[in-house]
């Protein structure tokens, strides 16, 4: 197992490459190549997307010196796909900060996830987990002798504590959790933000499904938890302040026993 | 210990339940002495006039007829009330082992219609017990709310990454 963390985004990206232990050293090489360009893609994100860096693009049009309309594709793309999360949560994600800055941050950091998993595959690798700030997305098996890849879910109130620990398996391999607690730069909570849950995990076929839908039931609370269970074929578990939890069948039937 | 202490500290997440299912533990709870003398009771019919039937009864605990009842309730699977809640009837059902809750199910009468779609996959309120797992030590990944590059040094997650580059 090659593992490889770096620091991307204002946190931490954590590569596992099951496949890299088979010792070769072409095998080494490949997964050092492929680790590089994982690592400039981020950096190329964030330096688009960040409203951190003032020279970001992003950073141009919330001071209003760029319209939207005259920004690069990507931008346009990617305020595209969050408008259309908006839609899909009846408004609970949503790309724009209460005072109307258009913030992509709740969904860059899965995009990055999903560059890094399609450059490994391209790279040849089968058997990998891409974990950016605890979000990640999974291919493949963890070792010769574990399918899917163990994942754990971090005690909100002690985050030296694993609550609950899962088996993400091809069909369900991205997995996200949003926390009320989170820093400002993921989650910036709106006026309007219910306090139903201190955190919310969400198990999904892709990264960006689970990061918006995690984001979204914190800030929508049991209203937009129902919605989502109803309408999205994902696995969910709410941790609400006093502790109490709550899943769906399919989180149920993803605890690794 | 008084049997309604006994079950409330057999559980420590009992208030978990409370949560999403308070008319539902409410009846549990004060039924449960009723239900336990059903359970040990020498008639299986007695138990169908109260609220909970004692559905399976592990043998063991009806051969210990000395045990007083006070105890605490005796071992076995309880189904707890039908609740109309706004999402239609629910019901519970708790298994007692050792006098302490091993597992708590939660049953749906589900009517026939698109409801019961909405029923079924809804998030219920579930037991930590039910999402721990044997498997803890095997975790390679953790996942919880964005931790920043600062706080990473402190997370389970630069500790598993730190295990990685050892094993």
């Amino acid at each position: 197992m090659a593992v490889h963390s770096f620091e991307t985004m204002g946190t931490m990206v954590s590569i596992r490459i099951a496949d890299a232990e088979l010792g070769e050293h072409s095998r080494e090489d490949s997964a050092i190549a492929v680790l590089n360009e994982i690592e400039h893609e981020c950096a190329r994100l964030n330096a688009i997307f960040s409203l951190y860096l003032e020279n970001s693009e992003i950073s141009a049009i919330a001071r209003g010196e760029l319209a939207l309309a005259d920004s690069s594709d990507e931008m346009r793309s990617e305020y595209a796909r969050a408008l259309d999360w908006r839609e899909k949560t009846d408004g609970a994600f949503t790309p724009h900060r209460p005072d109307g800055v258009i913030d992509l941050s709740g969904t860059i950091k899965a995009v990055a996830i999903d560059a890094a998993a399609a450059l490994l595959r391209d790279a040849g690798f089968e058997n990998f987990s891409v974990n950016v700030g605890g979000d990640l997305t999974t291919s493949g098996d963890q070792s010769a002798d574990e399918s899917g890849w163990i994942t754990g879910i971090v005690e909100p109130e002690d985050r030296g504590t694993i609550l609950a620990a899962l088996r993400l398996t091809p069909e369900f391999p991205a997995m996200a959790t949003s926390g009320s607690a989170e820093r400002g730069e993921h989650i910036w909570l709106r006026p309007e933000t219910t306090k139903d849950f201190v955190q919310a995990t969400v198990i999904a076929q892709d990264i960006i499904t689970a990061d918006v839908l995690a984001t979204a039931i914190i800030a929508g609370g049991h209203a937009t938890l129902d919605q989502i269970t109803q309408n999205f074929a994902v696995a969910v578990m709410t941790v609400a302040p006093d502790g109490a939890l709550q899943a769906n069948a399919k989180f149920q039937e993803l605890v690794a026993r | 210990m008084r049997a309604g202490s006994a079950f409330l500290a057999g559980v420590g997440s009992a208030a978990i339940v409370a949560i999403g299912w308070q008319a539902g533990v409410g009846t549990l709870t004060s039924s449960l002495p009723q239900s336990q003398a059903a359970a040990s009771g020498a008639t299986a019919g007695a138990s169908s006039s109260t609220s909970f039937n004692s559905a399976t009864t592990d043998t063991s605990s009806q051969a210990a007829t000395t045990a007083p009842v006070a105890s605490g309730p005796a071992d076995g699977t309880y189904d707890g009330a039908v609740i109309n809640t706004r999402y239609g009837a629910q019901q519970v059902q708790v298994v007692i082992s050792s006098g302490q809750i091993s597992d708590v199910i939660v049953l749906q009468t589900q009517t026939a219609d698109r409801k019961s779609e909405q029923i079924s996959s809804r998030a219920n309120p579930i037991l930590r017990e039910e999402v721990l797992s044997a498997q803890s030590a095997q975790v390679a990944n953790v996942s919880g709310a964005t931790y920043t590059s600062q706080s990473y040094m402190q997370s389970l997650q630069s500790a598993l990454d730190a295990a990685g580059f050892t094993g």
